[in-house]
């Protein structure tokens, strides 16, 4: 099954070709700890001026790799069915490689914190025990 | 065991053979006992043909005592020697009190059970139902193919009479560890009730 990336999603991606892959590799990260914990717009800014563009750029950027990465995670997609879904970007094929270790490589994380977005009955935790004997009450004695 | 003086006076006129005869007493004191005990009981209970003839205020007032000493006695789980030896006190001549001992012995039972369940208590379980399901996708998350249980308890609360449901869910593991400390927890109480 391959991924149906739309127009908007692509451009975002173009940005990626356009920086190291030590800094594509650092956007993958940031992406996942975003997933983790949440997003934080700073880091944007420091990222931005460093690379000289805007950033929204690289706010784009990020997001459009988390995107890819959920969506990929979450169809389970297989190795063949990512690459040639990212085939269509036009991408060089170190950045191919990089896109698909970072697939492979936390595919199994992201699917654990979608999983918790699912609807949930309320789940064991543990069980506690205390075996009580009953002496007496205020209506019977002994 | 501590009693008012008004029970005591009750069970004085319940002594006397003149206020109350053998089946006036005996009627008195099968009401007393059904009053406490038959949940279906009503104020009828005093209104037999047989004691028709004895003034209602005395009929009440022994009817009180007799009930009052009664739940007295179970609450404290009075034998036989000490009934005897309030029943004497209040000049109950043989015959009464070895009629309120037989009463009293067959009724002892259903007594302590009527008191033991007043009270607070937290809900018990009355019946588990669980249900396997396999969980194939989400809208956040395809291809999951794993099972789970969903476990109803059914609870029953003898205080306000409500059945609430706890339900939750499992995966394989939680339930191997919750069937498993019941596991436990059982076994302890084997243990316990062979001490």
């Amino acid at each position: 099954m391959l991924l149906d990336l739309s127009e908007e999603h692509k451009e975002h991606l173009a940005f990626l070709p356009r920086v190291d892959s030590t800094v594509v590799a650092e956007f993958g990260r940031i992406a996942v700890e975003f997933l983790r914990r949440g997003s934080n717009p700073k880091i944007y800014e420091g990222a931005a001026r460093k690379l000289n563009v805007s950033s929204d750029t690289v706010q784009h950027g990020v997001e459009g790799l988390t995107y890819l990465l959920t969506e990929s995670s979450k169809l389970m997609i297989s190795e063949l069915d990512f690459q040639d879904s990212v085939f269509v970007l036009g991408f060089s094929e170190e950045l191919n490689k990089l896109l698909l270790q970072l697939y492979l490589d936390n595919r199994k994380e992201i699917r654990t914190i979608l999983s918790e977005l699912a609807p949930d009955l309320p789940s064991y935790h543990s069980l506690e025990w205390r075996l009580d004997v009953q002496l007496a009450s205020r209506s019977l004695r002994q | 065991m501590e009693l008012s003086e008004y029970v005591q006076k009750g069970f004085q006129m319940l002594a006397d053979p003149g206020s109350f005869d053998s089946n006036a007493f005996t009627l008195l004191l099968r009401a007393a006992f059904q009053s406490l005990l038959d949940a279906q009981a009503d104020e009828a209970v005093l209104d037999h043909p047989d004691l028709k003839h004895i003034d209602p205020v005395v009929l009440k007032h022994c009817h009180t005592a007799a009930a009052t000493y009664i739940l007295e006695a179970g609450k404290q789980r009075a034998d036989k020697s000490t009934l005897s030896t309030y029943l004497e006190d209040c000049k109950f001549d043989r015959e009464r009190i070895e009629l309120f001992c037989t009463e009293y012995q067959n009724n002892k039972n259903s007594l302590e059970s009527l008191l033991g369940s007043i009270g607070r208590s937290l809900p018990h379980i009355t019946d588990v139902s669980w249900r396997l399901e396999y969980q194939i996708k989400t809208n956040q998350l395809h291809k999951m193919y794993r099972p789970a249980y969903l476990v109803t308890l059914n609870v029953e609360n003898t205080d306000s009479r409500s059945h609430p449901e706890i339900s939750f869910s499992c995966n394989m593991e939680q339930l191997q560890d919750l069937v498993g400390k019941l596991k436990d927890a059982s076994k302890s109480v084997e243990r316990a009730t062979q001490l």
